[in-house]
């Protein structure tokens, strides 16, 4: 008999391309049974799922010089896409809106070399400091503190946040944990995904009442507990991916679900802001990453502290 | 038959401008203006014609680099970007430059018209050079605000493109609504700044009007309606 042994890189990519299938197929067959919108829209929504799993399972098996570039990239295009569309800074600070992106190939090789100090600080207190400074310099005081606020907040939400997702894969090597920042890069960014659809989906089911009707009017309390309920327990299930006891891995999930939900919240409320999720469909040039990676926008550095302070 | 030396001239130089563009417009600018966040759309619009005037609005360089960029290889030599002497034709050398590596044709605006150091005011040849590239079979890309101006402000449109398309109602116009642009790179910066922009190209136009006023009107109404 052919005995074969999976390691657990190798059983999570069984799981997400088995979830993968069988949404694909799920819908596939639901479409054609009784089509709607609801259906066409899922279909659409499982087109981004293997473009994003593709995207982080790649990112997690390839040389991490090429991950972490990768991740790089994701943070340029999420900082390009959010000043894109906000009108809160000042047009003319563009030079300013520029030294922004230079810091994210410093940030990345912060993470990449894991002087976790220096990463730590460097946007929150570095580029805190000088994006501030560099608007003084310009000597226009009129609404400057829309740009001061603004600036400093995208590379928080699209630098600083993605680039933890980058740093677990420069964790060091735990005694008994084999699977190391690889398995928790995945393990991470499948929870948090996995989060947005149970709650889309206990919503759909059971949702009455409403969380916060004028920012996501999806987002009912049904929804948002049977989401937690779901992630608690896939988070239990997938716990050979982490070093966590059983019960760290049921804390973990309520952490990913709850953080997840937050980082939905935020960016969902930012879009309404400069009316775009009103319109519904996506306006031109505006390519939707904000959109893929909006639960992880806080669910990412959240889950980096929790395992970082619990085992490293 | 033997070739006379001035005609190699020329073929050399013809086919070294060709490569030069193939070279910056296909090879080496289509990756940064899509990092910089330019998207392009409706490029397929330009394949299957021969002849065009691609009319669109401008607000920085940018706007012609992604419209060569999007032309096909075939006509990539024959297009010109009608550009104003006024500004690129300052110094011999850049003159050579727009005209080797970005293909304009140079016109003087009315407004820039200057008497000669002889004296007499030399009359706007302005049309007449691009009608005689229209005649050769050669496509424009022509810009009638005149101007880059202020970011994401369309001003009011000159009227050489009404006098070209009455002239030439066989060749048709291509609008295109360019957005965002000016703020990657505005008039009078250097430093391009990623931002998402796009280029929106519409499908090719006969003008449906006579008169050179309601052409000019129909063109600005098309490139308006791609806006969206």
């Amino acid at each position: 008999m052919l005995h074969f042994q999976m390691n657990e890189i190798q059983k999570m990519l069984a799981v997400i391309g088995g979830v993968l299938v069988f949404a694909t197929l799920l819908f596939w067959i639901w479409a054609k049974l009784k089509p709607s919108n609801l259906v066409t829209e899922m279909m659409l929504r499982t087109k981004s799922w293997w473009v994003m799993a593709s995207f982080f399972v790649t990112a997690a098996l390839v040389h991490p010089l090429i991950s972490f570039a990768a991740f790089a990239f994701l943070s340029f295009l999420a900082l390009r896409e959010l000043s894109s569309i906000s009108k809160n800074a000042r047009t003319e600070d563009r030079s300013i809106v520029f030294v922004a992106y230079l810091a994210i190939p410093i940030q990345y090789f912060l993470a990449y070399m894991a002087w976790h100090n220096a990463f730590l600080m460097f946007i929150p207190v570095f580029m805190f400091a000088l994006i501030p400074f560099l608007l003084v310099l310009r000597g226009q005081t009129q609404d400057i503190a829309r740009s001061m606020s603004v600036i400093p907040t995208h590379l928080m939400l699209t630098v600083f946040s993605i680039s933890h997702l980058a740093y677990l894969l420069s964790f060091p090597d735990l005694k008994g944990f084999e699977v190391g920042g690889r398995g928790l890069l995945l393990y991470v960014v499948f929870l948090t995904e996995m989060n947005d659809v149970f709650q889309f989906t206990w919503g759909k089911l059971l949702g009455k009442r409403k969380i916060i009707e004028k920012i996501s009017p999806n987002k009912t309390w049904e929804g948002f507990i049977g989401g937690l309920l779901s992630t608690i327990a896939a988070a239990y299930f997938l716990r050979f991916l982490t070093p966590f006891s059983d019960g760290v891995a049921l804390l973990c999930g309520l952490l990913i679900a709850c953080t997840g939900f937050v980082g939905d919240t935020i960016v969902s409320a930012i879009k309404r802001d400069f009316g775009l999720k009103d319109t519904g469909t996506l306006i031109k040039g505006h390519g939707g990453i904000l959109d893929r990676i909006d639960s992880l926008v806080i669910s990412a550095p959240f889950f980096f502290y929790f395992v970082y302070l619990l085992y490293y | 038959m033997r070739l006379s030396s001035s005609t190699l001239f020329i073929f050399c130089i013809t086919s070294l401008k060709f490569l030069v563009l193939f070279l910056i417009y296909k090879i080496l600018f289509p990756i940064p203006l899509r990092i910089l966040g330019i998207k392009i759309y409706g490029r397929k619009h330009l394949s299957t014609q021969k002849q065009f005037i691609l009319v669109a609005n401008h607000n920085s360089h940018l706007d012609t680099m992604s419209l060569l960029s999007s032309i096909p290889l075939d006509l990539l030599a024959k297009t010109h970007p009608v550009a104003t002497s006024q500004y690129f034709g300052r110094k011999k050398f850049l003159v050579l430059l727009s005209n080797f590596l970005v293909n304009t044709v140079l016109i003087q605006r009315k407004e820039d018209e200057q008497p000669t150091p002889e004296g007499q005011t030399e009359k706007s040849n302005a049309l007449e050079l691009l009608e005689k590239k229209l005649a050769q079979g050669h496509s424009l890309i022509l810009f009638p605000e005149g101007t880059r101006g202020q970011p994401e402000q369309m001003q009011d449109f000159r009227k050489g493109i009404g006098v070209l398309l009455q002239k030439f109602p066989n060749i048709p116009y291509i609008p295109v609504y360019i957005q965002g642009m000016g703020k990657i790179l505005p008039k009078d910066s250097l430093l391009p700044v990623p931002f998402d922009a796009s280029v929106s190209i519409g499908t090719a136009k006969f003008a449906q009007n006579e008169n050179i006023v309601e052409i000019v009107e129909e063109v600005r109404r098309e490139i308006l309606n791609l806006k969206d």
